[in-house]
Order: structure tokens, then C-alpha cells, then sequence
């Protein structure tokens, strides 16, 4: 479980001491607006809620059996020229494409994998899954562009996805949208000019009971009001850890990243600071 | 217990660990029981299985509400090769939001189902499809798969039974509309995600064109409890055309939003004002729509019923998802149905002529009205839209867009009045007077 | 009743095939006429084979049927919901019903939705006047529009090739997507993006050159989306007159239609027929059809009235006979003066050294039999063709039947099948300077004899040249005879496999260009060999009667689907190749 990462990037925490340029530093957990309402949960953290140290480290090249397809998200920014299906990505690939009896169905799987490390799925990436499985690079493009995930180009680093769909419509879903937008001064679906963000609308999340529910890259934040956003964003551009101080339970064990996987300091560990990891 | 909010009043069955952490583990899920029902059922024998999960009258609780046992009652006897139990997690309905909570605080109650299922229709491999959204609850689902695999539950020879029945997370890439069976299949099938033609079904030819079961995430959570207690106890819940429990996700304008598991036929009124604390800010209800965006909206003095699939028929809607969706008197008919219609036009698929083109003209005419550019012309356009794009298309995406288009025309005429004939919103105003 | 394969090869299909046996069929009533059909057949095959219609786009039955169009909903009596027609298996004792209220109803709701986007594009779209959604709208849709919204507009795209693709007008019926898919083998085409936003595209830039089969999705487009850069803004559909015939561009015999206009053709489209080419042709074939529109010929030429005192004019369209007169000019003459004049020098010549005949692989059986039939009333001799030939054949893949076959004429089977042996290399150049031609009769039909040398001919003792174009080799004839080319007579052209299918004429030819094989057929009657055929059945029936390969055919018996050759499959020399 020691594989390295493609892109040599340390997930979680500080960056490395003296490093310059922008910081590759991953979303970080805790208010303000990961999931407020905890009615009466209020005793478990948000680590608890989201089962990050139960989800522990996934490995890269996706573990066992049919875990093997779902996304790592280990990665803390993407690279939009970033090699395809290297490293542990090509292994997992294989163990991908053997889960399906037709080697079609790995489809999905692979563009997922290819979404993960570049960010985006586009041409080549379509000519390079279509190699793989045998299919037509027009098919696989028909089937990429059926789906909204899959970004046809690179977009900014945090991708905020807004809900606008009825049951956070109700609870000022368009605000919450426009106050992303205004906060950000960028139309939806440009990203802004230092690269960072890009804002989107998007349909019903799943998180209803929660409005306004936003996705930013994997990671689900909810019941966020326009109040709450110039705070979200600047946690985000500072990738400071303030989990301990904001959501009250002063643990911060297991923070997660929005990265989605927890830092590589260890699942549970009470430590934040993954120094000695890298 | 549900989620975030607790009430006494609750059944706790499938809901029963949420807000317990150690639940998700397997060791977590084996100390509370976990794994007896499957060790219980691989003795029963496959046919014992069905007929228990038959007469239990557990229905599907994706929306259709098909009897489960009569479902998996029509694989086929004799197996001929590979066969496939889907699980549907693509949960995108808006309103619904239960699944998520399941698969992120019990996947293994998921996992235990669906290996029972997968057992009593001879199943080789249940693939469990999650919408590509809900990336952290599916890597709680993959690391819960990976400690069944770890642990002899799933993969070859489980339990030392000799059974193999494997079972593979498939992450879906953001489409409503690969919630819907067919759709599913072609989508795990590396396919676009556009609905099948039926026949063939797929209990003939379903994915791969192997016979194959879909069933919805909360059905077969249900399933271990019914092994475990029986299908006798499980009818001791709901009524009698709707036994057992159901979560019901709710949403909107109630103070305490959340999942609350209660038997079918529990009453509205005592979910909306007791249960969920009635409605916020001490204002009057309007509208609920009771099973997520696709069923016609009922007006608030329709509302006094019990949440079991035959009243709410009989109340002119569909139970669906149970997902209540409640709106107050300050909600705009006119807004709200825009961007249901919005949304349908964003997910149609795009096969079917009279949803592709139908979807987009309908959400098109639905913001000239809420623009205040609308004319009365334009609310007979919508219901004779409306009338084509019901049931003439492959799915009911279309019969989907129409239904909340048709009710709100019907019980709202008012608010779309007060938008064409005097160019803004009539809610908004009174909200502001 | 659809292509599936099963037809039989001699004349129409029922005529051979055995009924099935009762208790496997199905009995339904579609608009009250009883239909007795195989168990299994959908309710589009059985409302056709009742002559009522129903309108469809997504359908194609040489495709699979996806049923997403919607339009051929039918109401079966007692089900809640319309069923569609291509895809609905008849019932036992269902009672169909296409014109009930409700079908209508859903036909014109339907109707309505596609018109939603769609471009009023009619006065300046190719497809008008053969256009699905034209024809079903003004049958069955609203008299009026109610959309007041503007409609998505999309771009126009190259997609390569013939191919030119309109998005507006697509109505996303992705028939073209699944031929690119299931007959041309290589699924070059997707669906892009989902919903209203749909849009048909290649891979990226990647387009369809090359691809021999993706000119049929042009045909197969119910509106103008697809449309033929070659036939762009080239004539009205209404215009254009249709013949059925057969593609002279390789030895397949793909039948076709030709459309034609002021006796130029247009086009050509695929006929269908499930022993040839089912309903497809390749882009080979279907956009070589120029070097058989007269317009070619620079205008002002007739016939070669100009060459008195010279040598005869080297480009243009053989309009008159001509006869070499005794100080070797040729000169016009009447069809009457000129077979009367050859009859007489022929039958001097008969016997003495032999004849050379050269023939063409694009004339049809009845012209080159006689010319065989001719040449050995006349002492027997050499008689070679030559002809093109490709390196190697294309098999369609969803259709292995049909493929570019390597020879690249018609008529060479034909050929072969009365005794002419290929002669010349793979360009259909050279294999003449063997042959002696010293002394001899030089028979000539249709080659154009473009690379033998200037003196070609001058040492023999007659030479007679049928044709429609003069070679520069003409220069040594002695009797130039215009005949028409196949696209202006009646005749059959006999395929790869031994096929015999009838070809009807598209245009007019010269006014004083006659069929190869009526002026062998008055030259033979004068050398008292046979009755002359008065028409193309005739002259067919005299070639099946002197050589065997054709025995026992007969126009009646070929039928609209042609019929097979009684020789075995291996013919003499020169069969081997190419074909």
C-alpha cells in the first residue's frame, strides 16, 4: 500500500517547506458549511458522519475485488497532461477491465480514472480508452458526452457545484449560487482567472435534507446559505485546517480532505499534521 | 433512529444505526447482528428465500413499488449462464436522499441484502451502481466490499458454502436517467445511459443479455430483517397492501428536514406538523409533493392522508421515494415548476421525440411565463404538451415532466395567472406587502 | 416485405418461397383487414404486407430498430398504452388499429415536437419533395405553428467524404449512427452530448473519408441533414426522373435507380435487392456516373460530319455511321447505306482469315452475345475484352454479400459466360499486340481501344467499330456505328457470381445511336444467320438459345431480382482473376 503517485504530489496537509508557487495543498474539513445539521448528532464529528476512518487510505490501485472501481480522489489538484493508466493506474485498470464481462463495461470505470488524474476527459483521453477496450474513439465520445461529470475541459481547481434543484430551491438554492458567483466575480462555468475556481449548477445531489447542498471537487457541503461563502472559499484558497476550532468537537481526527480521501498521516490518528508522512 | 433528527415515534429497522459509526464496520455490523441473515437464508435454500421475501409484501422502494418477491420470482429457474442482481444507488430523484444515508452508515446491512438476494435468484455478480456524485459514500461502500471480500462473505465460497457471488462497486457519471432500470443496464454496460425497449425484460435480458434483477437500495437492506424476523413480523408494519416501513426523506420548508423511518401508512399531517416540527417560520403549508419531483403536486388541503402507495393514489399523486417535498405559502407554483422542468429537459436522455423536444419547449414556455411574458395561450399549450409527452416515449421521464406541469396547473392556476397577467410573481409580492 | 434475406433468386419473392406451415402464423385484424402472418412478425412487416402504411423515421429494415421516433405508435385494442409498430410482435387475435383518434392524435403531437426546432429550411433543402417529415407533417400534422420561442440553432458540418451534415434539421433519429455501426463495421459516428443538446458527430475531426459504405446514410436520412455534396443544390427531387439499373462500376451489380434531369444523370441511389447489395451501395460506384453523362462530350459535336478530308475527330460522341469511302474518308452515311455495306463486305470476307473481336465489360449480355454470335458466323477467331481491376476486393461488413469486387465493369462474368477471355493488365490497358491483326475482320464493341498504337487496325482486312466514344484507334475503322451505352437501352449486365439482372434506360441517346445488339442482330439476319430481335426480351432470348450459360432464362424469369447463370463457377481462362 506504498504505491507512489503519479504525480509525486503529497496528499494532505502543509506544503513542503520552501516549496513555491501556488500551494498544491488538498480542501481541508470543518465549517463553516460541511454539513451543519447535525440535529441530534451533534456528538459525532464530521469524520464520523462522512466514514473517513473507516474508508481509511484507498489504495491507488483500488484494493480488493469490486472496490477496485471507484475513484481514489487521492490526488490533490489535477493535471490536465498528466499520463494515462501508468503506474498503479495501469494495474488497476486491468483489475477494472475484469469485473465486466464484456470489456465495454469498463467504459465508465476508465473514464472515471482518466476524469480523476487529468480533471477532464478529452480527445486523447477518449482515443486512449477506446484503445484499450477495443471500441471506436466516436463511441467513446458519444458515451463521455452523454454524462455530466465528465468535464470536457480542464476546469479550476475546486469545482463548486452548486444545487439549484427544487428541494434547495425551496431553501435559497439560486442565492447561495449567486452569492458563489458574486463572491468569485465569475460566470458560471468559466473558471476564474488564477485557476482556482470555477462555479457551476447543477442538479439534485442527493442531499436534500440538507439545502443548500454544494459539491465542491468530490467532497458534499451542506446546508450552506450565501452567508456562509466568502468563509468556504477562503477555506479553501488557504487550505488551513479549521476544523477544530469551527465545528465545535475539537477532534479534527480523521479531518478529511475534500480531496475526499483523509490524509496519509493515518486513519484516526488525532495529529493533524502529516509532516512526518511526506 | 434517521437522520439528523430522532423521534420517538420512529421504527427503527432499517434506519436503526445511523449516527453509529462502529455500524458501518463489519465487525461493528457482525456485533449487531450482521451476517445471521445470510448464513440463514444459504440454509433456507433459494426458493425458501423468495417465498419468504414474497410473503412479506416487501415492495421496491425505488418508486415503482413492484412487489420484491414476485420480482426476483421471475429469473429463471433453470440457469443457463451468468445472471446479475443490480443494486440501484443512483438515487438522483429530487427530494430523495435516503439511500445515501444508507450506504454510508450501514453498507453492510446493503451488502448482506443483496448477497441474499444475489443467493435466491442464482445470481454470479451483484454490481452496485452509485451515482458518480456521491463519492463518499461509495467509498465507504468499497471499503465495506473489500472487508466482505477480506472476510469470506463475498467472492468465492461464502461462508465455506461453496456459493460464489461476487460483487463490484460501478460509479455512474451523472445522469438522472441511469436511475431507471433499463438505463441503468446500459449504463453499467459502458453504454450511453438511455433507456431499453421492454420486452425483452430483464429478467430475460438484462445486462450483458443475461437475466438480471435490479432492485433499489432500501428494498434490499430490508431483506436481511425479514430472513432474520421473519416475513410474518414484517407485515406486523404498514398495511396490508403496504406492509413494512418506509424512510421518508423530508425536505423544504419543515423545521427539522431528515429521514424518518415510520410504517407505510403513517399519516402526513402527524409527519409534517409533529414528527418534523411542522412548518417553518410559523407559516401555512401550500403544497407537498409526496414521492419526489416526477408525482403530481398535491395542494395542501389534499394532504390530510396516510403515506402508503394505494392513498396516495387515491389522493391523485404517487408514494414514489416517499420523498415529501413541503412548500409554504411563500413558494412561487410557477418558480418551483420551472426548474422541475428545467431539470427534466437537463436529464432527458434524448432518444424519445416528445421528451427531447417536448422537455425543452415546456421548461422554455414555463420561464417566458415566470418572466411575465406569458399569456393564457400558453397554460393550454402546456396541458396539450403535457397530454403528448405522457405516455408515448420509451420511459417515463417525459410522463415525469409532465405530471408536476399538470397538477400545478390544475390546483395553481392562480400563481401562473398572477405572473401573465401582471408580469411578476404573486407570491413574491404578498411575501413583500 | 422487409429484407431479411430470405428471398429466392429466381423472379419475384413469394413466387418460390414455400407457405409456412398454419399453425405458425399469427392472425390479427389491422384497421379491420384481416392479416394472417409468421409467428414473430412485427406489426410494421404485417400492416406492409396488408398495404397499410405507417409512418416511421428510427425504422429501417436494414437496420435495427431502436423505437425511439415514436412515430409508428398503433393502438391495440384493449392495451392501456400505444405500442410501437417496429418493435411489437403480433398478437393472436389482436385488433390493430393505425387511424383510431388516439394514434392520429399521438402522430400529430409527435409531428408538432419535431417541428419544434426544426429550420423551415424546405426551399433551400435537397431533401424537399422526398422528405419523411415534409410528407407525414402535410399528411397528418397541424395546419399551424404555436411556438413563439426561438429554436436551438446549430452548424453545418463536414463530416468528410460526400457526407455534409445539417444539425438543425436532424430529428435524431440515429439511423445513420447505427449503419456506421452495424453495416459499415466501424461505428464512426456517435451521438454527442444527450437531451435537446443531442447532436450527430464523428470523432472530433476525424470525419469519414474513406469509408467506401458512408454514402448510404445520405439515403437513409429520412430529412435533409445528411445530404450529398456531390448532388448539393443540383436538381429538385421532383424533377428528376428515376430508372432502375444497375451499377456498371464493378462486377457486384449493386442495383440501383438512376435519377435523372434534362437527360443528365444526377445520381444514383441503391435499389434494393437482399441477393446483391440489400439496400446499400459503396461510394465507388455510387459517384462514378459522369463518364456516362453525354454532357461530358463538348457540345457543338455532332457525330463527325466535320472529318471530311481528315481523320475523324478524336473526342466526342460516335452520333452517325460512318463508312470509309474508296479514298479512305469517312463519311456519313444512313443506318440503311451503312448495314447494307457492311452485310456485303462481310460476307465476302467471311471465312478467309478470321476475326478479331475486341468487346467492353460495360455493354450488356444481348450486345456482346451477338457480337460473339457474329464473330464466329464469320470464321471464328480471337475474342477478348479487357478490363480494370483492383488489387483487391471491400467486403461491407454488415453485409458480406455485398463488397467492391475487384473487377471493375459489370459485364465481365457476362462476358465470359459467351466465350470472350480477358485479355491486358490490371489498368485494362494492353494484351492486344499478341493478337494478329493482319488480314482480319477487327470487330470492336465499346473499347475504346484509348493505348493501342495509331496503326492499330490498318493492316486488317475490315474493321468494324461499335461504340459510343471513339478511341483514337479509330482512325484505321472502316465502319464507325453508334450504339448507345447502357444507361440508354434496355439490356441485363451479369454479375461476380453469375447474376443476370435486368437494367432499364435512364436517358435518351442520340437520336441516331442504336442498341449494340439490334445492329448485330440486322448484320447477322443479313449474313442469314437468324431473324433479326425486334426488342431487348428478344435478343435475350436468342442469347440464352446459343449459348448455354443463358439457357433456359428469360426476362420473365429474371424478374426485378435477377437470376443465376447455369454454368458451374469455374468459367474458362481469365475467370480466375478479378471477378
Amino acid at each position: 500500500m506504498s504505491a507512489e503517485l503519479p504525480t509525486g504530489e503529497v496528499i494532505g496537509g502543509a506544503p513542503a517547506a520552501g516549496a513555491t508557487g501556488p500551494t498544491r495543498t488538498p480542501l481541508v474539513g470543518g465549517n463553516p458549511g460541511w454539513a451543519g445539521e447535525r440535529g441530534d448528532f451533534s456528538h459525532l464529528s464530521e469524520a464520523d458522519i462522512r466514514g473517513d476512518s473507516y474508508v481509511g487510505r484507498r489504495p491507488l490501485d483500488g484494493g480488493v475485488g469490486g472496490a477496485v472501481c471507484s475513484m481514489p480522489y487521492q490526488l490533490a489538484a489535477k493535471e490536465p497532461d498528466a499520463p494515462l493508466f501508468e503506474g498503479p493506474y495501469a494495474e488497476r485498470a486491468e483489475k477494472i477491465i475484469a469485473r465486466y464481462p464484456d470489456k465495454r463495461g469498463a467504459l465508465l470505470p476508465l473514464l472515471n480514472l482518466a476524469e480523476e488524474v487529468r480533471g477532464y476527459v478529452g480527445p486523447d483521453a477518449m482515443a486512449r480508452v477506446a484503445e484499450i477496450l477495443g471500441l471506436s474513439p466516436a463511441y467513446v465520445r458519444g458515451v463521455a458526452t452523454f454524462y455530466t461529470m465528465y468535464n470536457r475541459q480542464p476546469v479550476g481547481r475546486y469545482l463548486v457545484q452548486v444545487c439549484t434543484n427544487v428541494a434547495c430551491n425551496l431553501c435559497g438554492g439560486d442565492e447561495v449560487l449567486q452569492a458563489f458567483l458574486e463572491h468569485l466575480d465569475v460566470e458560471p462555468g468559466v473558471t476564474t482567472p488564477d485557476g482556482n475556481f470555477t462555479v457551476m449548477e447543477v442538479e439534485c445531489l442527493g442531499a436534500c435534507g440538507f439545502p443548500v447542498a454544494v459539491q465542491i471537487n468530490s467532497r458534499y457541503f451542506e446546508n450552506v446559505t450565501p452567508e456562509d461563502v466568502p468563509a468556504i472559499v477562503a477555506g479553501l484558497v488557504a487550505g488551513e485546517d479549521s476544523s477544530d476550532a469551527a465545528d465545535g468537537s475539537g477532534a479534527g481526527a480523521g479531518a478529511s480532505t475534500a480531496g475526499g480521501a483523509p490524509r496519509r498521516a493515518g486513519a484516526g490518528s488525532s495529529s493533524g499534521a502529516p509532516a512526518d508522512e511526506a | 433512529m434517521a437522520y439528523p433528527f430522532r423521534h420517538e415515534k420512529e421504527t427503527r429497522i432499517l434506519s436503526e444505526y445511523f449516527g453509529d459509526p462502529e455500524a458501518r464496520t463489519l465487525d461493528g455490523w457482525k456485533k449487531r447482528g450482521g451476517y445471521q441473515a445470510l448464513r440463514k437464508a444459504i440454509e433456507m435454500g433459494r426458493d425458501a428465500v423468495i417465498e419468504e421475501v414474497k410473503a412479506s409484501g416487501l415492495r421496491g422502494r425505488g418508486g415503482a413499488g413492484f412487489p420484491t418477491g414476485v420480482k426476483w420470482s421471475f429469473m429463471p429457474k433453470e440457469k443457463t449462464g451468468p445472471s446479475y442482481l443490480l443494486v440501484n444507488s443512483d438515487e438522483s430523484e429530487p427530494g430523495a436522499f435516503k439511500d445515501r444515508e444508507l450506504i454510508r452508515w450501514t453498507p453492510h446491512q446493503l451488502i448482506e441484502g443483496a448477497l441474499i438476494g444475489a443467493y435466491a435468484i442464482q445470481a454470479d455478480h451483484v454490481y452496485i451502481y452509485v451515482r458518480g456524485e456521491f463519492f463518499e459514500p461509495a467509498q465507504v461502500v468499497a471499503r465495506a466490499i473489500e472487508e466482505a471480500y477480506q472476510n469470506g462473505l463475498a467472492g468465492k465460497n461464502i461462508l465455506g458454502t461453496g456459493i460464489d457471488i461476487d460483487v463490484t462497486l460501478h460509479l455512474g457519471a451523472g445522469a438522472y436517467i441511469c436511475g431507471e432500470e433499463t438505463a441503468l443496464m446500459n449504463s453499467l454496460e459502458g453504454r450511453r445511459g438511455q433507456p431499453r425497449v421492454k420486452p425483452p425484460f430483464p429478467a430475460v435480458s438484462g445486462a450483458f443479455g443475461r437475466p438480471t434483477t435490479i432492485n433499489n437500495v432500501e428494498t434490499l437492506c430490508a431483506v436481511p430483517h425479514i430472513i432474520n424476523k421473519g416475513a410474518a413480523w414484517y407485515r406486523g408494519f404498514g398495511t396490508e397492501k403496504s406492509p413494512g416501513t418506509k424512510l421518508f426523506n423530508v425536505s423544504g420548508h419543515v423545521v427539522r428536514r431528515g429521514n424518518y423511518e415510520f410504517p407505510l401508512g403513517f399519516p402526513m399531517h402527524e409527519l409534517l406538523y409533529d414528527v418534523c416540527g411542522g412548518i417553518r417560520d410559523g407559516r401555512k403549508l401550500k403544497a407537498v409533493i409526496p414521492g419526489g419531483s416526477s408525482v403530481p403536486i398535491l395542494a395542501a388541503e389534499e394532504c390530510d392522508i396516510n403515506l402508503d402507495y394505494e392513498s396516495v393514489i387515491a389522493a391523485g399523486s404517487m408514494l414514489g421515494t416517499a420523498s415529501v417535498i413541503v412548500m409554504d405559502d411563500r413558494t412561487c407554483m410557477v418558480k418551483q415548476v420551472r426548474r422541475m422542468v428545467e431539470f427534466y429537459a437537463h436529464e432527458s436522455c434524448g432518444q424519445c421525440t416528445p421528451c427531447r423536444e417536448g422537455t425543452a419547449w415546456v421548461a422554455k414556455i414555463m420561464r417566458r411565463i415566470e418572466a411575465g411574458l406569458g399569456t393564457e395561450a400558453d397554460l393550454e399549450k402546456l396541458v396539450d404538451l403535457s397530454t403528448n409527452m405522457t405516455g408515448t416515449t420509451i420511459c417515463v421521464l417525459s410522463d415525469s415532466c409532465a405530471a408536476p406541469v399538470m397538477s400545478s396547473l390544475k390546483k395553481f392556476k392562480d400563481d401562473y395567472l398572477g405572473h401573465i397577467h401582471h408580469g411578476a410573481c404573486p407570491v413574491a409580492a404578498a411575501a413583500v406587502a | 416485405m422487409a429484407i431479411t434475406g430470405q428471398g429466392t433468386s429466381a423472379g419475384s419473392d413469394a413466387a418460390g418461397a414455400a407457405a409456412p406451415p398454419p399453425q405458425d402464423l399469427v392472425n390479427c385484424t389491422i384497421n379491420g383487414v384481416a392479416v394472417s402472418v409468421p409467428k414473430g412478425t412485427r406489426i410494421i412487416e404485417a400492416a406492409e404486407a396488408a398495404g397499410i402504411g405507417i409512418p416511421y423515421y428510427c425504422y429501417h429494415p436494414g437496420l435495427s430498430a431502436p423505437a425511439m421516433c415514436r412515430m409508428c405508435l398503433v393502438e391495440i385494442e384493449g392495451a392501456p398504452k400505444l405500442q410501437p409498430a417496429c418493435v411489437t410482435v403480433v398478437g393472436e387475435g389482436q385488433s390493430i388499429l393505425t387511424e383510431s383518434a388516439k394514434a392520429r392524435a399521438a402522430r400529430e403531437g409527435n409531428l408538432e415536437f419535431y417541428l419544434l426546432n426544426h429550420p423551415l429550411d424546405c426551399p433551400i433543402c435537397d431533401k424537399a419533395g422526398e422528405c419523411k417529415l415534409q410528407d407525414y407533417t402535410h399528411a397528418e400534422g397541424r395546419k399551424h405553428g404555436r411556438v413563439v420561442e426561438p429554436k436551438r440553432v446549430l452548424n453545418q458540418d463536414d463530416f468528410g467524404g460526400d457526407v455534409l451534415y445539417e444539425g438543425d434539421r436532424c430529428i435524431m433519429c440515429t439511423r445513420c449512427v447505427r449503419f456506421m455501426r452495424e453495416i459499415a463495421g466501424n461505428d464512426a459516428l456517435c451521438v454527442v452530448q444527450r437531451g435537446n443538446r443531442s447532436v450527430i458527430d464523428t470523432f472530433f475531426d476525424e470525419g469519414l473519408d474513406g469509408d467506401l459504405w458512408a454514402g448510404n446514410i445520405i439515403d437513409i436520412c429520412p430529412v435533409g441533414a445528411l445530404l450529398s455534396k456531390d448532388f448539393l443544390h443540383k436538381a429538385r427531387a421532383w424533377d428528376l426522373d428515376r430508372s432502375p439499373s444497375i451499377c456498371p462500376n464493378c462486377s457486384q451489380g449493386c442495383n440501383v435507380y438512376v435519377d435523372s434531369r434534362d437527360n443528365l444523370i444526377m445520381r444514383l441511389r441503391p435499389r434494393p435487392n437482399p441477393e446483391v447489395n440489400s439496400y446499400w451501395m459503396c461510394e465507388e460506384g455510387r459517384l462514378e456516373y459522369e463518364w456516362y453523362n453525354r454532357a461530358n462530350v463538348p457540345t457543338g459535336t455532332i457525330g463527325m460530319a466535320d472529318t471530311i478530308g481528315g481523320g475523324p475527330n478524336p473526342t466526342g460522341r460516335c452520333e452517325r455511321p460512318m463508312v470509309r469511302d474508296a479514298q479512305g474518308r469517312l463519311q456519313a452515311a444512313t443506318w440503311h447505306d451503312a448495314v447494307v455495306a457492311l452485310v456485303q463486305r462481310l460476307g465476302g470476307l467471311r471465312g478467309e482469315n478470321g476475326v478479331l473481336a475486341v468487346a467492353s465489360p460495360a455493354h450488356a449480355n444481348e450486345d456482346v452475345a451477338l457480337l460473339h454470335r457474329l464473330a464466329q458466323v464469320l470464321g471464328g477467331g480471337d475474342a477478348v475484352f479487357r478490363v480494370r481491376t483492383a488489387p483487391s476486393e471491400v467486403v461491407c461488413p454488415g453485409f458480406p454479400k455485398l463488397a467492391r469486387r475487384r473487377e471493375l465493369a459489370a459485364n465481365g462474368r457476362g462476358l465470359r459466360a459467351v466465350g470472350f477471355r480477358r485479355v491486358g493488365d490490371d489498368a485494362g490497358a494492353g494484351g492486344l499486340d499478341e493478337l494478329t491483326t493482319a488480314g482480319k475482320i477487327i470487330l470492336v464493341l465499346g473499347d475504346a481501344l484509348a493505348d493501342v498504337p495509331e496503326t492499330f487496325g490498318a493492316d486488317a482486312a475490315l474493321f468494324v467499330y461499335l461504340g459510343s466514344e471513339p478511341g483514337p484507334a479509330v482512325r484505321n475503322a472502316d465502319f464507325i456505328l453508334p450504339v448507345t451505352n447502357f444507361v440508354e437501352q434496355e439490356g441485363t449486365f451479369t454479375n461476380f457470381e453469375g447474376r443476370v439482372q435486368r437494367f432499364w434506360p435512364a436517358l435518351e441517346p442520340p437520336p441516331l445511336a442504336r442498341p449494340a445488339w439490334q445492329v448485330l442482330g440486322v448484320v447477322l439476319a443479313g449474313l442469314d444467320d437468324g431473324p433479326a430481335p425486334a426488342d431487348a426480351a428478344s435478343a435475350f432470348l436468342r442469347a440464352a438459345e446459343l449459348y448455354e450459360a443463358f439457357g433456359g432464362l428469360s426476362y420473365e424469369v429474371i424478374g426485378g431480382r435477377g437470376a443465376l447463370l447455369n454454368e458451374p463457377v469455374q468459367l474458362g481462362a481469365g475467370a480466375a482473376e478479378g471477378a
